[in-house]
């Protein structure tokens, strides 16, 4: 009686277990059908510099929403993972391991700051994870030796001579005071305006803030004593420029102001200071899309949905489409696309036709190949092209 | 050298302005330590509100129109803000002090730390964390500007500073001739005798509160006015200002607060004419504890009354 008791108990046991197998492996089985890829989105999500980090995340979603409604990535879905940095190199780290620990995100788009790129690429590095920045600048950070970078936007080194070039020539300035904000993209920018200005003969003197400044009237009277004929900008934040160009009015002193790509922001810049930042010029690191053709689709359904588009609204979906178009070329069976073949695909991304206005393609740094630097003034409210210079990067 | 001189007289009026300004925020800060024997590090994050909540009424009037009579806007602003953060400083004081009360001493400073970093994160989450544009050019021009002996001096800074003073002169009025005034003038000397001689001092303490955080409020709206933007973070380091203000002059000492606050901001201003601009704050940090080093008690703070 108990014998037989207990092979019963066996029996329904073996019968519990077989069941639970079975079970377990037709969920793996549905499971891995579906499970969808995953791509990070690091950028700056609250902070200073948010506007910007939440518009390009806009344009990724956007890119993610187009790719997963024709069939994602061969049939599997893609998820966001968003990894807000706060534009904060420590934040930056922090995030870059949470998405490297995820084994299903197979590439990153961003860092967006350059500051947070060059904090967060040994990460990323050792994660073996494709990361394509948007917007990241600083010449170093596709010097180091990190083969997982790539971006779109050319480096510092091509934009800041490039302005130096467009201050000597067109505007023939004699004295030059450069502001910058200690940033690794606002303080390298400048550092690469610099040298290229003095070789010109041109008189230049330099000041930093911090981005937490506030008061800017100690600098700026300490400017308004050298009279310059151009205060450069070297700063991150366009709401802060825009602070500064109303707070240099209040003090009587009215130059021409120039500042990079990242101060081209229409609402922040030109409006936030009301009328002030008239005439002023600044450099953009591609085409204005609005320019371009291929663009006009996006453009209205971005603005439709999601308010005006700023500066990297663009750059942004063309980074997420770029790293989607590798994840469909890293391999014929979606179940085997990994970090390794996504990396490799990126790599070989060669002329690709996007929204940006040329065709792109990565050198064996990962930098762009074929970019412009164009220069833009305000004018009526609006940013103006007055210049286009090639992006050409002296060798080292 | 003489680009030197040259910024002397604008850097004198830069530090005059921003240390008008400090001075609200000492006198704050001071009047609370004075009742309360406490450090108040929430007043920064009051102030910022102040800032945000004058940007609310000007928004309101510039919604509606009214944005065409500047004297009735700014009037709005400063009256929202002050009644906005004196509600926000009686509320403090009851749900974050008043329980504490009678403990440990270290208990409300570490309250008033929490009480910071709720401020800060709501004014994160209610802003999405951006910067909100003061449209200051609409209410008083940018380019009017006075010249004087070489520093230019524009209407804002006309209007900051004629404000502090106002603020100042009304307190002192309040402080020095009204029954209140008195009532808390012998709760910062002696709480148990001033309950003794029928002076409540639970509402005295406050009372103190509200009126603090009130100038801490108009301060909000002026230095949102003067840097034309203000973002959940400004009052951070307005806090850490204010508190090297009172403590240069004296904590608990309401002359040692405003002088303390223009020392500061005109330490802040020369500064830059000696060092990079990127070192003003360790300039005034070092004023700080040069003071302390001389005088341990501030410039004008009573050996005694420290140790109370």
């Amino acid at each position: 009686m108990i014998k037989s008791s207990r092979g019963k108990m066996k029996i329904i046991c073996l019968a519990v277990a077989a069941a639970l197998l079975l079970t377990a492996a037709t969920g793996l089985g549905r499971s891995a059908k579906l499970t969808p890829i995953k791509i990070g989105a690091a950028g700056p999500y609250t902070g200073d510099v948010s506007k910007i980090g939440l518009d390009g995340l806009n344009a990724i979603r956007m890119a993610v929403d187009e790719a997963n409604a024709a069939g994602g990535i061969g049939g599997r879905k893609i998820e966001i993972v968003e990894a807000d940095d706060a534009a904060d190199p420590s934040k930056a780290i922090l995030v870059a391991e949470k998405l490297a620990m995820d084994r299903s995100v197979i590439g990153v788009i961003g860092p967006m700051n350059s500051a947070t790129a060059q904090a967060a690429l040994p990460t990323y590095q050792r994660a073996g994870l494709a990361v394509i920045s948007q917007s990241a600048t600083n010449p170093d950070l596709t010097e180091m030796g990190y083969t997982v970078m790539h971006r779109i936007c050319p480096r510092d080194d091509a934009q800041g001579p490039a302005s130096a070039r467009f201050i000597i020539e067109v505007l023939k300035a004699k004295t030059v005071y450069i502001i910058d904000d200690k940033t690794t993209y606002g303080q390298g920018l400048s550092d690469q305006v610099e040298p290229a200005l003095k070789a010109a003969g041109v008189r230049v003197l330099r000041g930093q803030i911090s981005m937490e400044d506030r008061d800017f009237s100690p600098i700026l009277t300490r400017v308004k004593s050298s009279a310059p004929d151009l205060v450069y900008l070297g700063l991150a934040n366009p709401a802060q420029a825009a602070s500064l160009i109303k707070q240099a009015a209040g003090l009587g002193l009215k130059p021409v102001f120039m500042g990079g790509d990242g101060l081209k922001e229409r609402d922040q810049l030109i409006d936030g200071a009301a009328g002030l930042a008239e005439g002023m010029y600044v450099t953009s690191i591609g085409r204005d899309i609005r320019e371009v053709p291929e663009a006009r689709d996006f453009i209205r359904k971005f603005e439709s949905k999601y308010g005006a588009l700023s500066v990297f609204g663009g750059q942004s979906y063309e980074a997420a489409n770029i790293l989607i178009d590798a994840a469909r070329r890293a391999h014929s069976d979606p179940m085997k696309i990994t970090r390794a073949n996504v990396l490799a695909a990126l790599g070989k991304t060669r002329g690709y036709k996007g929204i940006l206005g040329f065709p792109i393609s990565f050198d064996s740094k990962g930098d762009v190949v074929g970019a412009s630097i164009f220069v833009y003034q305000v004018k009526g409210k609006e940013f103006v092209p007055v210049k286009e210079y090639p992006a050409t990067v002296r060798a080292k | 050298m003489e680009q030197f001189l040259a910024q002397v007289p604008q850097q004198i009026v830069n530090g005059i302005t921003l240390g008008s300004v400090y001075a609200l925020l000492a006198l704050g800060y001071s009047m609370v330590y004075g009742v309360l024997k406490m450090l108040n590090f929430a007043h920064g994050d009051v102030f910022m509100v102040g800032a945000f909540a004058g940007w609310a009424v000007l928004s309101l009037f510039e919604q509606n129109g009214l944005i065409a009579m500047p004297a009735l806007a700014l009037a709005a602003m400063a009256l929202g803000a002050i009644v906005a953060t004196a509600l926000l400083g009686a509320a403090i004081e009851r749900f974050a002090y008043r329980p504490l009360r009678g403990g440990s001493r270290l208990a409300p400073l570490i309250s008033a730390l929490g009480v910071s970093i709720i401020l800060e994160n709501a004014a994160m989450l209610l802003t999405s964390g951006r910067a909100k544009t003061f449209p200051t050019e609409l209410l008083i021009p940018q380019d009017m500007v006075v010249h004087v002996a070489g520093a230019a001096i524009s209407a804002t800074r006309l209007a900051m500073l004629g404000t502090s003073i106002l603020a100042m002169v009304i307190l002192d009025a309040v402080v020095l001739k009204t029954k209140f005034g008195r009532a808390m003038r012998a709760t910062s000397q002696d709480a148990e005798a001033a309950e003794y001689m029928g002076i409540r001092t639970s509402l005295v303490i406050s009372a103190t509160f509200m009126l603090g955080s009130a100038l801490a409020g108009l301060a909000g709206v002026m230095i949102g006015l003067y840097y034309t933007q203000v973002d959940f973070m400004i009052g951070f380091s307005a806090g850490m200002k204010a508190f090297t203000a009172a403590v240069l002059g004296g904590i608990g000492s309401f002359r040692g607060a405003v002088v303390g606050g223009l020392l500061l901001g005109l330490a802040e201003s020369f500064g830059v004419l000696i060092a990079p601009p990127v070192y003003k704050d360790a300039i005034v940090f070092a004023v700080l504890i040069l003071t302390l080093i001389l005088r341990p008690h501030g410039l004008y703070g009573k050996p005694q009354q420290a140790r109370a």
